[in-house]
């Protein structure tokens, strides 16, 4: 089955698109389709061909996938290829090849994700692969049932639940109350409960006991009202009691967990798998009941992992077998053995007195299967920021939860009505024809064929990068900008004209500076930009100028030093001063806590991603140490290029070497660090990683710049390409006119300079 | 307008004993020229003055004023380099006025003294441009106004004149000399160029090896110079040296020279001290051998090369077994060719102890 009849398919499903899916989509697909021609070998087609089955398993549940398969070929089963894939691409690998009729027949995926890969059409109601509906836990089943369907097998489940330091504590209150109020028992600097109190998916838990989700009835926003309001509340008293970090992530829950400062801890399976062997005493019971829910217990969210099958590999008898046999309950029982996962199966008995899978499997009765609809993506952004900023104490539970609604209702609020393709088709039409009309005429007049054989030799020299720009540069830039003119998700957008460039100028109907809006976010990103340039130019040009002096000793081992920080990858360096300025475990902290302690002062920590000043700072310092080397080494070599006698010269006219400083060495390397700077600028307008990585955004997306600005809209916020386009046409065309006013000023200059020198030229003709 | 003391000075670099004791001495007003071949010391000597380099030894003094550990601009010297060391980034005007602005002269004396500096180099025109926007002469002129302009007590010029063509030389030659007249400040030039040296000097220094090998009027030294080495820079073409013995006169009371080989002797005027038997250098400027009679000469040169110069022709040959050139007028010496046997009268010669190249008298 080819692609033809994937695309034929959408237009008879969906007859209101009039322009049937985004350019990209189809140039992409037209590639790919090309390539797949060229290697003359498409994998459907053989019918002898493996059963392709993709995964993202690691360590022992892998194993334990590779033993089933392993029996199911033993027992006569067609043949299994097996492929590992990251976690995080999957659901992009999916959707770049399931639609062109390649990748996998059948994958493993968590239940979440079957909202979006339906709207995309990469996965298929499984059929006569699911069979005996009494074998399965409820809530499994429910969580793959969509519009009265079944889309896929459920495998196993997974949820957090409660893990109990048993050096800590013997008896486990039976309410979370119960927990936070041991913590005045407890040794110094151990917490009665360790949890990613700031994280939404973590707060769902909670908010499960006091009746509410996070995705409210047909895709509102759930995180609002009365439950809302009183989970988070509680979790406020649980801080101010102490007996939960404020700001804990993943990592840091596992590391207190792991070194006895947490009596309990709220986390998944994962947890006991990156605890391996420790010296902790643990064990693992339900989640506590909430006394503030009246009794109400807490329910987390459950993901469900099932087998999924691909539009032509549901069409396959063999692999609706073998998802079958994957889901069985022999699978289910070599699953657990193997892997200690908690099945998704009800007719398989847990390990007699593995209170482990116990404890998950009575967790999993009371979770909430997360939401499968596309819209449950949309929702996490807006809770988090709620959350932060309600345990800043920025606003109050009702204003946060209100706010975060309204967030969710503007990012999903409808795309912009269709508009006619006409004008476009127009203005392309007239630049073709404008393009075609000067060829003919350059052929007409007659020196277009000599031109063209004369220059040809050089064609041939150019042809390859003429090529290879155009594959990497161009064609990217020109489907970047095509998309910019499409709404909605890639599957269901339409044209809409320049409506999302009207959107983004307009901020949105909002204010023009509130929050997240284009023009405030464009002034975070100048000044940005700015105070970044100016550091890395002070810092950079010193130090040039202390490296270039050539009495200084070990000179090339400073040289080499200094340089390192631009030679680590940026992102590892993010990483790293994000951790430093972690408000309680960071290396900033730990330099403050030392100078209390040496000189008797009582400074606080520095809470940095809480405040516009201290993060955006962050990120600052983060910067600077990455972009100083670039303009030092732009500095040192133009250094080279001032002449020692000139120096004296202004040495004997009087000047003090502060004045030879600024009077001389800096005027004659300016024109040299003008172009650097330019650079500079661009990179540090555009840089991504260290926004990203560093502040995140925090607080509550005022550190964001344009770029990471985009990509929130294309990555967490309903997949909304065209407009996360519309954003980076927007930054293109703003750094491309700075820097053509760049060179269209330093072209007046030379002009003005050449013109000196040819006048200068005539005069000393005559007479010197 | 200042006297420039130099006593005692050395400097090292590392290991490298650059100047090894100079003692000089500068008159108010006089145009001291610093001779010497490369390596000798004499631009380390000048730098020294300007301020850029510390003496190790010694002490420097302007007029009154002990200026050893002085930092350049706190001794009121002006400098002009050889490469001219124009700012690149400031048009002729600025850089005229770069030492005045940096002194806090208020703008009105900038513009006046600027515009008077310019009107006498000729640089009016030029004012806006910037220096890559110049000939190698205009740049020449501008470095010089930079000096000018500032008016300072001391002038030291640095191989000025080496970046220019042969004419441009020439005539910028002139054109130093009469500013110094004028402005009557005193100055010290370095270059190792001996007819800048005798052209421009009041008092001139031949430097050798970090000492101070001759001092005097350019005349006078070059009529009587001290060593063979001041004797060879001196003088284009460069003296004729030949090897020689002293022999008595046989039969006489007077000595006679056996030179190079043997073959040719000459008789030699009274030396105080000298007697037969010495190492000598018999040295002659090509210039003091003269054509004559047939017979008459003192030496006969057989010619195996000729230079045509016009006024002049340079005749070369051996003469027992050392090169020699002649130097003869053209209205004379017509029609000497190659193979030739020309009888030359030697009008002066000098004479040099082989040992220590000091000048016998």
């Amino acid at each position: 089955m080819g692609k033809r009849g994937i695309i034929d398919g959408r237009e008879n499903e969906e007859p209101t698109a009039r322009v049937p899916g985004p350019a990209y989509a189809r140039i992409a697909s037209l590639l790919v389709g090309a390539a797949t021609l060229l290697s003359a070998a498409p994998a459907s087609a053989d019918e002898d061909a493996p059963i392709q089955l993709w995964h993202a398993y690691r360590g022992a549940e892998e194993d334990a996938l590779a033993a089933i398969v392993a029996r199911h070929e033993a027992t006569g089963g067609a043949p299994v290829e097996l492929l590992a894939l990251p976690y995080d691409a999957f659901g992009s690998k999916l959707g770049a090849s399931i639609p062109l009729g390649e990748g996998p027949d059948l994958y493993i995926d968590s239940h979440e994700r079957l909202g979006d890969y339906r709207v995309r059409e990469i996965v298929a109601p499984v059929g006569d692969a699911f069979e005996g509906e009494e074998g399965f836990r409820d809530n499994a089943l429910a969580a793959v049932t969509l519009d009265g369907e079944i889309w896929g097998v459920p495998l196993s489940q997974k949820c957090v639940a409660l893990y109990v330091n048993q050096g800590l504590l013997r008896e486990v209150p039976a309410t979370l109350e119960g927990i936070a109020a041991l913590q005045p028992g407890l040794p110094e600097g151990v917490f009665a409960l360790a949890y990613e109190a700031q994280g939404a998916y973590a707060h769902a838990a909670l908010l499960g006991a006091f009746g509410g989700s996070m995705l409210g009835p047909e895709d509102s926003f759930g995180f609002v009202g009365e439950p809302a309001i009183r989970s988070l509340d509680l979790v406020q008293s649980l801080i101010d009691r102490g007996a939960v970090p404020n700001d804990a992530d993943g990592a840091l829950v596992t590391d207190l967990f792991r070194a006895g400062k947490a009596a309990t801890a709220i986390s998944g399976p994962w947890l006991a798998a990156d605890l391996g062997e420790t010296d902790v005493d643990y064990r693992v019971v339900q989640l506590p009941k909430v006394e503030a829910a009246g009794g109400e217990p807490m329910r987390p969210m459950l993901t469900v992992e099932a087998v999924m099958l691909s539009p032509h590999g549901a069409q396959k008898p063999e692999v609706r077998a073998l998802a079958k046999l994957l889901a069985s309950r022999e699978a289910a029982e070599i699953r657990q053995a193997t892997a200690h996962t908690l099945t998704a199966r009800s007719d398989v008995p847990l390990p007699e007195g593995d209170a482990f899978l116990r404890a998950f499997a009575d967790q999993a009765e009371v979770a909430i299967p997360m939401p499968s609809s596309p819209a449950m993506r949309a929702t996490w952004e807006p809770a988090n920021r709620a959350i932060k900023a309600f345990l800043r104490g920025e606003l109050d539970a009702a204003a946060a939860t209100e706010g975060a609604r309204k967030r969710f209702d503007d990012v999903r609020r409808p795309p912009p009505p269709p508009a006619s393709p006409t004008p476009l088709i127009i203005v392309v039409g007239l630049m073709l024809l404008y393009m075609a009309f000067g060829m003919v005429r350059a052929a007409r007049s007659g020196d277009l064929g000599p031109a063209l054989r004369r220059s040809l030799p050089a064609y041939r020299y150019v042809a390859h990068a003429v090529i290879a720009i155009g594959l990497l540069v161009l064609v990217p830039l020109i489907i970047g900008a095509a998309t910019s003119l499409w709404a909605g998700r890639p599957e269901t957008g339409h044209y809409v004209g320049l409506a999302n460039f009207v959107d983004i100028l307009t901020a949105r109907g909002g204010p023009l500076l509130a929050t997240g809006s284009f023009y405030l976010v464009l002034l975070v990103t100048l000044l940005w930009t700015l105070s970044n340039v100016v550091l890395h130019l002070a810092l950079g040009v010193s130090l040039g100028l202390i490296l270039a002096r050539p009495t200084m000793k070990l000179r090339g081992i400073y040289r080499v030093l200094l340089i390192i920080p631009w030679a680590v990858p940026n992102y590892v360096t993010a990483l790293a001063w994000k951790g430093m300025f972690h408000r309680q475990f960071g290396a900033v902290t730990g330099l403050i806590e030392g100078l209390n302690r040496a000189f008797g002062l009582s400074m606080e920590p520095i809470a940095w991603f809480s405040k516009f000043s201290t993060a955006f700072t962050a990120n600052l310092a983060t910067n600077v140490w990455l972009g100083f080397p670039f303009m030092m080494v732009i500095t040192l070599g133009a250094l080279t290029a001032v002449p020692g006698d000139v120096l004296e010269a202004a040495e004997v006219d009087g000047a003090t070497r502060w004045q030879r400083l600024w009077k001389v060495t800096l005027p004659i390397i300016r024109p040299t660090m003008l172009p650097a700077v330019v650079l500079g600028a661009i990179w540090t307008f555009n840089m991504f990683n260290v926004v990203f990585l560093v502040s995140g955004g925090e607080p509550d997306g005022t550190t964001d710049i344009l770029v990471s600005e985009a990509y929130r809209w294309a990555f967490t916020r309903e997949a909304q390409y065209g407009y996360a386009a519309a954003y980076a046409v927007l930054i293109f065309l703003m750094l491309f006119s700075v820097t053509r006013l760049g060179e269209w000023r330093a072209k007046v200059k030379a002009d003005r300079e050449a013109a000196a020198v040819a006048e200068a030229v005539a005069a000393s003709g005559g007479a010197h | 307008m200042v006297a420039v003391t130099v006593s005692q000075v050395t400097k090292r670099f590392g290991a490298t004993e650059v100047l090894k004791g100079i003692d000089i001495q500068v008159p108010d007003g006089h145009f001291a020229v610093l001779v010497g071949p490369s390596g000798c010391g004499k631009s380390t000597l000048l730098r020294c003055l300007a301020g850029l380099e510390e003496v190790t030894s010694g002490s420097l003094t302007f007029g009154e004023r002990d200026v050893t550990s002085l930092q350049p601009r706190d001794r009121d010297v002006a400098m002009v380099f050889q490469s001219y060391a124009l700012y690149p980034h400031l048009s002729v005007r600025e850089n005229l006025a770069f030492g005045l602005k940096l002194r806090k002269t208020d703008a009105a004396t900038i513009k006046a003294r600027v515009d008077e500096v310019a009107e006498m180099l000729g640089l009016g025109p030029l004012l806006g441009r910037l220096p890559k926007a110049l000939s190698g002469g205009q740049r020449q002129r501008v470095a010089m106004g930079r000096a000018i302009v500032r008016r300072p007590a001391l002038f030291l010029f640095d191989e000025p004149l080496s970046n220019l063509d042969a004419a441009l030389r020439a005539q910028v030659r002139v054109d130093i000399r009469k500013l110094h007249d004028q402005l009557g400040a005193t100055s010290v030039y370095v270059t190792h160029d001996q007819v800048e040296a005798m052209t421009l000097a009041d008092v001139m220094f031949v430097l050798n090896g970090g000492v101070v090998e001759q001092s005097g009027r350019p005349l006078e030294v070059y009529e009587a110079p001290a060593s063979r080495f001041v004797a060879g820079f001196l003088g284009s073409p460069a003296m004729n040296f030949i090897a020689a013995t002293t022999v008595a006169e046989p039969g006489g009371e007077g000595l006679r020279a056996r030179l190079g080989d043997g073959s040719v002797t000459i008789a030699l005027p009274p030396r105080d001290g000298l007697g037969a038997g010495r190492s000598v250098d018999v040295g002659v400027r090509p210039h003091d051998l003269e054509l004559c009679a047939q017979g008459e000469g003192d030496i006969e040169l057989t010619v195996d090369f000729v230079e045509l110069l016009g006024p002049e022709i340079h005749a070369h040959g051996v003469l027992a077994g050392t090169k020699v050139v002649a130097c003869i007028e053209t209205s004379a010496g017509a029609g000497i060719g190659i193979g030739a046997v020309i009888p030359l009268k030697i009008r002066r010669l000098h004479l040099f102890d082989r040992e220590s190249g000091r000048t016998l008298r």
